[in-house]
């Protein structure tokens, strides 16, 4: 079950159009300048190398998400959440515009935003800023730093980012196209991802370690943990085969903490498992948990429960690192003293559970982990079905005919028939399983937990019911219940 | 009579697509004929559909900040192209960071918007404002 990794000689090809896309690509042309100057990089720099101590450690380190138009506010933010906001690693959030390649955008943004004072942009625009200005930012701060963005064609930001020392890269060919495109084709997509997984293995190759983080959460939104594990392990297999090593796989906060602790010791177990089926064996998997995904309670106290609940779910789970969300979430972009908080309310809690051993034998997280198990095993069997020898086809293949498919997600691509909603003990489980390919034994129990909700409530299960569980928690509660 | 149209979207390069999916379910029930762009919109696809479905209104949901830059000029691209009396409404997280409501109402008003909610607005009372206005403007 292996893609081929991409010719050199056509990466290179690839690497010309790539880098005309925009002026700043120019200076990065000299593939080895980039080599050079992470060299200089120290290791406590050094994003691959800190996770990997992480899990020698059994540490979990807390990293936000930032990033502002203007070299210098973004350098003054980073700075601010490392002291102030104590925070283990560091991120560059891109705006939207780069995201989806328009850096004419994103030009009139930075503009814009030195005019206003203030940042008009969601994030910083990499590409537009160009190498020497993430050298900048990568050298004003003490942590490792990673790009966090949610695009579809990266190849441009990967090739500048890299040679702007940064470690770290987020995203994969379906977790940044599904939930962050409309009509992005798949095959293009994961190919175009390829390239980026091919620059950070040329990284490896050079003894440069890259670390490479698919985005697991998808569209943050109910989703089952199967289906995220399934897309998190074949953008590990797609990253393995063009050569990375540092690999970091996601799983955003579902709610049920029986089913989060589940979720997170099966994904280890299933990656491994499936990545050495597959025969790679050199590679240092580790896992990242995030807070809450979905909708906040706008009241500051209660979305800091909200935050505190995710805390506790990553220190008892012991994964490498928690994305910790901000008392500001329901408003949007926070402030840097309420991203700072974010990060302190984490810490406290991450502190206080440091020598405590939560997940031992639990007979209902080992019932949750067994469910995942099938579920996962029958989407990746499909998809091994579909893919012959090439697994690129087979995720299109997949996708297309609704074996892989994701819950709300904007790509028409999709087919958006598969509909969660939460049972009567807050699990999330499938309502409308649309096209997946799951047994009978598996799709009965989901149909049995849901008829006890339904029977609690006295109400069918609806698409009302599943609209009640999206905004539940920024209401105050887990699951959506009638007044 | 005709249930009410109305052009349904997400603007700019923001992919949010939950909140678009709820509310096109939820203005549909509620009895109006929604043509839903989805998410990405642009200020010309709005336009576009609304010419082409005669819609009274225009519904824009922006969660991801950049509300403010690209909504701008949206009312008087409408009026070049003939859509005089179309109802603007505007949803959502409109601007970067958190900032008093009153403030992004009143620049979204004066950007030529009739109408501004924040995220946590109860839907059924939109739908009875955005009945009403329809109303008025056949007047």
């Amino acid at each position: 079950m292996t893609s081929n990794r991409l010719d050199w000689k056509d990466f290179l090809a690839q690497r010309r159009a790539v880098l005309d896309a925009w002026p700043t690509g120019r200076d990065v042309a000299d593939i080895e300048d980039g080599l050079r100057y992470q060299r200089t990089i120290p290791e406590d720099k050094n994003f691959a190398k800190v996770m990997s101590r992480a899990k020698a450690s059994g540490r979990t380190l807390i990293q936000p998400r930032a990033g502002v138009a203007l070299i210098d506010d973004h350098i003054r933010l980073l700075r601010y959440l490392e002291t102030e906001g104590t925070a283990d690693l560091l991120p560059t959030t891109i705006d939207a515009y780069t995201r989806q390649n328009r850096y004419e955008e994103a030009a009139r943004g930075i503009e814009k935003s030195m005019t206003a004072g203030t940042s008009l942009l969601n994030g910083f625009p990499a590409v537009n800023h160009g190498r020497d200005g993430c050298r900048k930012v990568t050298e004003a701060v003490r942590k490792p730093v990673q790009v966090r963005h949610g695009t579809p064609d990266a190849r441009l930001l990967a090739e500048i980012s890299l040679a702007g020392g940064f470690t770290s890269y987020e995203g994969g060919g379906i977790s940044y196209n599904i939930p962050y495109a409309k009509k992005v084709e798949i095959g293009e997509c994961l190919r175009n991802w390829q390239y980026v997984d091919r620059l950070a293995g040329y990284y490896e190759e050079n003894g440069l370690a890259v670390n490479r983080e698919p985005f697991g959460p998808l569209t943050g939104t109910l989703v089952p943990p199967f289906i995220s594990h399934t897309i998190a392990i074949l953008e590990g297999l797609l990253a393995l085969e063009q050569g990375v090593k540092s690999l970091t796989l996601g799983y955003g906060q579902g709610g049920n903490v029986l089913q989060d602790l589940a979720a997170l010791a099966s994904l280890r177990e299933l990656a491994d498992a499936y990545f050495r089926e597959a025969g790679f064996e050199d590679y240092d998997l580790t896992l990242v948990f995030h807070q809450w995904m979905g909708g906040f309670p706008e009241d500051e106290a209660q979305a800091f429960s909200v935050i505190a609940t995710g805390a506790f779910v990553a220190a008892a789970a012991r994964v490498e690192k928690t994305i910790v969300k901000s008392p500001h979430e329901a408003m949007g972009i926070p402030t840097k003293e309420a991203n700072a908080a974010g990060l302190k309310a984490t810490r406290q809690v991450l502190s206080m559970m440091a020598d405590q051993r939560i997940c031992a034998d639990n007979a209902v997280i080992e019932r949750e982990k067994d469910l995942i198990r099938r579920e996962v095993g029958a989407l990746m069997s499909a998809v091994r079905t579909a893919s012959g020898d090439d697994l690129v086809q087979g995720i299109v293949r997949a996708f297309a005919g609704g074996l892989l498919d994701v819950p709300f997600a904007p790509s028409v691509f999709n087919r958006g028939k598969v509909l969660p909603v939460r049972d009567n003990e807050g699990y999330i489980r499938l309502f409308a399983k649309g096209s997946l390919p799951l047994g009978d034994d598996i799709t009965s129990f989901h149909k049995e937990r849901l008829q006890e909700r339904s029977k609690a409530e006295g109400r069918p299960v609806t698409f009302q019911m599943v609209t009640d569980d999206i905004y539940a928690i920024s209401k105050g509660k887990l699951i959506g219940r009638p007044k | 009579m005709d249930a009410p149209r109305v052009v349904l979207g997400v603007i700019g390069a923001d992919c949010h697509s939950v909140g678009n999916k709820i509310l096109d379910a939820f203005f549909s029930e509620a009895g109006f004929h929604v043509v839903n762009l989805g998410v990405m919109v642009s200020q010309d696809e709005f336009l576009d559909a609304a010419v082409e479905s005669d819609a009274g209104a225009i519904l824009v949901s922006s969660l991801y900040g950049h509300g403010l830059i690209d909504c701008e000029g949206l009312r008087q691209k409408a009026v070049e192209r003939g859509l005089d009396r179309i109802l603007l409404y505007a949803g959502g997280n409109l601007v970067v960071g958190k900032t008093a409501f009153e403030e992004v109402e009143r620049k979204f008003k004066a950007m030529g918007f009739d109408r501004v909610f924040p995220p946590q607005v109860d839907l059924a009372a939109v739908a009875e404002l955005l009945r009403k206005d329809l109303r008025s403007r056949k007047n």
